[in-house]
């Protein structure tokens, strides 16, 4: 359907559009006019991707400038789904309009999804790929190529030199599939036509990674220019991807593995000294001019200032101690010995960098500034030796970027050596935390370049928790309700079993029996009226062990067995996976199973229990993180000192928002329904920080019941729903057609014109007016005058 | 010395490797000896056990007992391994001494460049002297250095020194603070739970005496607990922002013994001259002197009628813009302009005056008139 928004012509692909789709829209546009960032919940299933495409696309093409958009997802079966909307979107908007529009969308992953070689793409592990393909598609690879040596290369990357260097694959939107399938036929590497075609792309698809993980974000993003619309989908989870980036965890075998690399390295300049002595030489020549002229390569406005990179070390030339390659493999060596020596250390140690680098200095004489530049200038010498297998380098570069880091930054990190995995062991396998405490690290030079960044999800409440974490403002932050015909889920709160004990995960009575008992009791309940899938949630993987164990016990399982397969996931990937298969065969066609799993694991996130594949989501106990855990104290002190943010705030915030993720995993649409049940005593409180459309169908008289109680309103509700119904009854009401749409935006004129009106009286009115007002508003005014008063 | 490091340096590495845990000189191990500690001396870096250490040295100075190595140990020598690799132990020993002779700061030098030539010098002979590659020549230019250079390597030594110091302080006073702040936040939770508690036991008391609405007393309750907590939050902010310790951490400065290096002197700015809208083009009457008195009887009533002088009328004022006018249309000579005007051919008046103001008062800026 076609439709206007202020001045500006959208075309939406579907014949209907949902309310809130609608208005969100138009915030969107509020905000990209305003050129500021800003945040929107909008429930799962309501079409989230398709209107931010629509709109986004229509703007560009309305406007002459053409901003681009990056569009930013999680997983890999979110990219390919976002741009299987965009080329419905296109083929839709090619329909309507008449012509093809000069457009290009692209998708952007790994090597390893996008290899045509015939031996490299066989690999298995992504970072062997990537590995081979630098083997075979170097830039001194080719120049060896073109002095007669032989030396193997990739075709299908060759191919694309041969082409015009903006126009490698023909206008259109190309899913990863397509990009393979056109790069098969025309003997094209899929994945480098889609990174060089980038800049002259209208969008770009691709993970979070490729824009906030330092190490790639550079070589990846590096050309687009500021006026891009960024993207981020699914951004829930958005401060803990930029802290992962950020952070390193070093062990002894990675320093061992890095000592090795060194010796490599020691090896290849000695050996380069003796055959190609000149090489090196102009490296170092370069060097002493200072990283200058890789800053002028780096054009000003282009590059994306990296948080590993500042702008000032750019200016900077290399330290003279670390000039000269020898050199610099030594002092690597000495940094590594001294890692080690600190791993020694048999108590648990937490330190803050500079006195990190206090410490190094006098026990190895290493100042901070060469340390600063040592990943840069590992680069450097890896290029300059023309090494191929990168692989063997990882652990090294892994130290390197971690000195580089350490002597960055002062402030937003933390060091910390845990000597023993875990209280009881014995025998010491050191691991070396370097902890990002800060998530505005990482996405600050995001905020800093592009004009527009949104971020969205499912479920982000409270919303003003990202601006505070990430240190940014906002333009709008908004969380939009469903609109539903008919009440299509029952979200309850489960406080007491039918004893009337109390429920929950908290630490003391997790364990009671009476406890365990009843959360069995509530899964043999559910699993009884329930049809088809039941997915059950717990806090941790320790948690759901023991309690399985238990109810194994108390014979709870057996019964559970009659109604449902059980299914339990487990932290193996590949297991799991093959438990969601079974689940789903068992769904089809059966009486149904019920898959255990853990509120933090990979079911919890990105994977949709849609329609008869899950009916009944049980969240038992409040997924709180592992309050014990160095890193996160760690965390939580920085947040209260730096941001004002408390420690029950934010981990009562955590805990929320997994939940409302595992919440929202049932209802991925409107003719979709589900229950959903927090079954803890403690989500009685903590309602208020679900997102708003989970709290305004979550009625008050479900929001503390028993087992029992519960039971009975859902099988009341399963009945409510089993009434055939068309949808026909939506429409109008929860979806809207152009009429619809049309009634709703006369309506809001009318009501804009009012309010006008109503202002301009008020306005005039105002002196006669202040004692009337007094009266009606004189509870709350009074309130605030004491407040006041008070402080 | 150059064979004895080149042969610690190959060796000790390889035994290291294969059996770590075994004294070289008694060959006990680990397994029979569980305490065992191994020292090195940092004359040849050869490991031995603290047994065979206290066996062999124990009587005064002795040969090193492994074969080959010639050298003559003392037992205080003796230390315990700070590194594995012994390599790096004797690296980090040659880095030290040299550190003492060349702790040259960034600011002795006039350009970064220089500094990084200078860097990369020392890395050269610290090169040479671990390597063992012209030793003798590199350590006689160091001694050399170092007796020349005597007087600024002291200096920077106690510069260095008092940087040193007053970084721990200010880290002993960071630490402190966050052990503070930490206290803060704990007691000011401790105290929010307490108030909470008292509330809500004196809501559950006045429901119990009195016998009004319920509900109505809740509110009640809640809106005190409210207005409470903002209070408190208010103060908290408001002592914030007056502790000065939270301040002189924000600025990065500590209080005492801190010297900056580098910091450039703070001049205080100019005083700031009042505007001048002519900038600096003053015109003086050259035609007439102005008199302090004039005997002008039609305004001597003027002068002195309160009703005037009250409103800040001035007759000297009237005097001055009189002449003013009188003498204004002098030194202006129209047929001289209209022939320069023409002479010029300038596109416009403006331009014309601009030029010529321009040529007599240098001050006067052209750029301001467009």
């Amino acid at each position: 359907m076609k439709f206007n928004i202020d001045t500006l012509p959208v075309l939406f692909p579907y014949p209907r559009i949902y309310p809130e789709q609608y208005e969100y829209m138009c915030d969107l546009k509020r905000t990209l006019d305003a050129g500021g960032h800003c945040v929107l919940e909008m429930p799962s299933g309501t079409g989230k991707t398709v209107s931010l495409l629509s709109l986004i696309v229509a703007y560009q093409q309305h406007h002459p400038e053409k901003r681009k958009l990056i569009y930013c997802s999680r997983t890999m079966s979110e990219i390919e789904k976002a741009l299987a909307e965009l080329k419905a979107l296109m083929k839709y908007r090619t329909e309507q309009l008449g012509y093809e529009e000069e457009f290009r969308g692209l998708g952007l992953t790994s090597r390893k999804n996008l290899c045509l070689h015939p031996s490299v793409k066989r690999e298995k592990s992504g970072s062997v790929v990537d590995a081979r393909c630098r083997s075979l598609t170097a830039g001194f690879v080719k120049e060896k190529k073109e002095r007669g040596e032989d030396v193997e290369v990739c075709v299908y990357h060759d191919n694309l030199d041969l082409l015009e260097p903006h126009n490698l694959i023909p206008p259109g939107v190309w899913t990863l599939d397509g990009l393979l399938k056109y790069g098969e036929q025309q003997k094209l590497c899929p994945y480098f036509t889609a990174r060089r075609m980038m800049p002259f792309c209208n969008v770009i698809i691709y993970s979070y990674h490729y824009l906030l993980d330092p190490k790639i974000a550079e070589r990846v993003s590096k050309e687009l220019s500021k006026d891009c619309i960024v993207v981020f989908d699914e951004a829930h989870n958005i401060d803990n991807v930029c802290i992962e980036s950020l952070s390193i965890d070093l062990t002894e075998d990675s320093l061992r593995k890095a000592t090795r690399g060194v010796n490599n390295l020691d090896r290849k300049i000695t050996e380069m000294k003796s055959t190609d002595a000149e090489k090196l030489q102009n490296e170092y020549a370069k060097l002493v001019e200072g990283l200058r002229e890789a800053d002028e390569a780096r054009n000003e406005d282009a590059f994306m200032s990296n948080p590993t990179l500042p702008d000032d070390l750019l200016k900077e030339a290399v330290p003279g101690n670390i000039r000269r390659a020898e050199h610099f493999v030594a002092f690597l060596k000495r940094f590594i010995e001294y890692l080690k020596t600190r791993m020694k250390v048999l108590h648990v140690i937490s330190e803050t960098p500079p006195s990190f680098l206090n410490h190094l200095k006098e026990l190895t004489f290493i100042e901070r500034k060469p340390l600063r530049f040592c990943a840069e200038r590992l680069t450097s010498l890896v290029r300059t030796l023309e090494l191929t297998n990168i692989e063997d380098y990882q652990p090294l570069q892994e130290v390197a970027t971690f000195a580089t880091l350490i002597a960055t930054y002062e402030t937003g990190f933390l060091l910390i050596l845990e000597p023993f995995e875990s209280e009881t062991a014995t025998v010491p396998n050191p691991i070396l935390h370097f902890t990002c405490l800060d998530a505005a690290i990482a996405i600050q030079p995001v905020f800093d370049r592009f004009s527009s960044v949104i971020i969205t999800s499912g479920t982000m409440s409270p919303l003003d928790m990202y601006p505070k974490m990430l240190n940014f403002g906002t333009v709008i932050q908004k969380s939009y309700t469903m609109t539903l015909a008919r009440k299509s889920f029952l979200p309850m709160v489960v406080t007491r079993g039918s004893d009337q004990g109390v429920v929950s995960s908290g630490f003391q009575i997790r364990n009671d029996p009476s406890v365990v008992r009843n959360y069995g009791n509530l899964l043999t309940e559910f699993c009884k009226l329930t049809p088809d899938g039941v997915v059950v949630f717990f806090p941790s993987y320790l948690y759901m062990e023991s309690i399985i164990s238990m109810w194994q016990g108390m014979g709870i399982l057996d019964v559970v067995w009659k109604y449902k397969l059980i299914l339990v996931e487990t932290p193996d990937s590949q297991e799991t996976s093959l438990a969601l298969e079974t689940y789903r065969t068992a769904c089809n066609n059966g009486r149904g199973a019920v898959l255990l799993c853990v509120a933090r694991g990979k079911v919890s996130e990105g994977i949709d229990f849609d329609h008869h594949y899950g009916r009944t989501v049980l969240c038992i106990g409040v997924p709180f993180q592992y309050t014990e855990s160095r890193i996160l104290k760690a965390r939580l002190e920085f947040l209260r000192e730096t941001y004002r943010i408390k420690e029950n705030e934010f981990l009562s915030f955590d805990a929320m928002r997994h939940a409302a993720q595992c919440l929202g995993r049932v209802l991925r649409g409107k003719d979709d329904y589900g229950i959903m049940v927090l079954a803890d005593k403690r989500f009685q409180k903590k309602r208020s920080q679900l997102p708003k459309w989970i709290q305004q169908a979550l009625e008050d008289r479900y929001s503390s019941l028993s087992v029992d109680q519960a039971a009975a309103a859902a099988k009341a509700f399963l009945r409510e729903m089993s009434v055939p119904w068309t949808r026909a009854e939506q429409e109008g009401v929860s979806t809207w057609g152009p009429e619809d749409l049309a009634r709703h935006k006369a309506k809001m004129e009318i009501e804009e014109i009012r309010r006008l009106e109503e202002e301009a009286i008020n306005a005039n009115g105002a002196i006669g007016d202040v004692v009337m007002e007094d009266e009606f508003g004189g509870d709350e005014f009074d309130d605030t005058v004491l407040a006041e008063l008070d402080v | 010395m150059s064979r004895a490091a080149q042969r610690s340096g190959a060796t000790p590495s390889k035994r290291l490797a294969e059996d770590g845990d075994i004294c070289p000189v008694c060959k006990s191990s680990r397994y029979l000896n569980p305490n065992m500690r191994f020292l090195v001396n940092p004359e040849c870096y050869h490991k031995m056990c603290e047994s065979c250490v206290d066996r062999i040295f124990s009587h005064g100075p002795a040969p090193c007992p492994i074969a080959g190595c010639r050298r003559t140990l003392r037992k205080a020598k003796f230390r315990k391994q700070t590194f594995e690799d012994i390599q790096v132990e004797r690296e980090v020993d040659i880095r030290r001494r040299m550190a003492k002779t060349f702790n040259r700061r960034e600011d002795d030098f006039v350009s970064l460049l220089d500094y990084n030539d200078y860097l990369e010098k020392v890395e050269n002979f610290t090169w040479n002297l671990i390597n063992g590659v012209d030793i003798e020549e590199t350590e006689k230019t160091i001694a050399a250095y170092a007796e020349e250079n005597r007087r600024e390597i002291s200096r920077n030594e106690s510069v260095a020194a008092q940087e040193a110091q007053s970084r721990k302080a200010r880290a002993a006073e960071e630490l402190e603070l966050i052990r503070l702040r930490r206290e803060d936040a704990r007691r000011e939770d401790e105290l929010e739970r307490r108030e909470k508690a008292d509330m809500r036991r004196g809501i559950i008391n006045k429901l119990a005496t009195t016998d009004g609405d319920a509900a109505s007393i809740a509110r009640e309750g809640q809106r005190v607990v409210l207005k409470k907590s903002l209070a408190r939050r208010a103060a908290i902010d408001k002592q914030r922002d007056n502790d000065p310790f939270a301040a002189s951490t924000e600025n990065g400065e500590a209080s005492s013994g801190l010297i900056f290096k580098g910091l450039k002197k703070w001049v205080p700015p100019a005083p700031e001259k009042p505007y001048d809208p002519f900038g600096g083009w003053s015109v003086e009457n050259e035609y007439f002197v102005l008199q302090d008195h004039y005997d002008w009887d039609w305004l001597s009533q003027a002068q002195t009628d309160i009703r005037h002088t009250a409103g800040g009328y001035d007759v000297n004022d009237y005097c001055a813009r009189a002449l003013c006018e009188a003498f204004s249309g002098f030194g202006v000579f129209i047929e001289d302009e209209v022939a320069g005007r023409n002479v010029g051919s300038a596109p416009s008046i403006a331009t014309a005056a601009a030029a010529v103001t321009g040529s007599e008062k240098p001050d006067v800026n052209m750029d301001d008139i467009f």
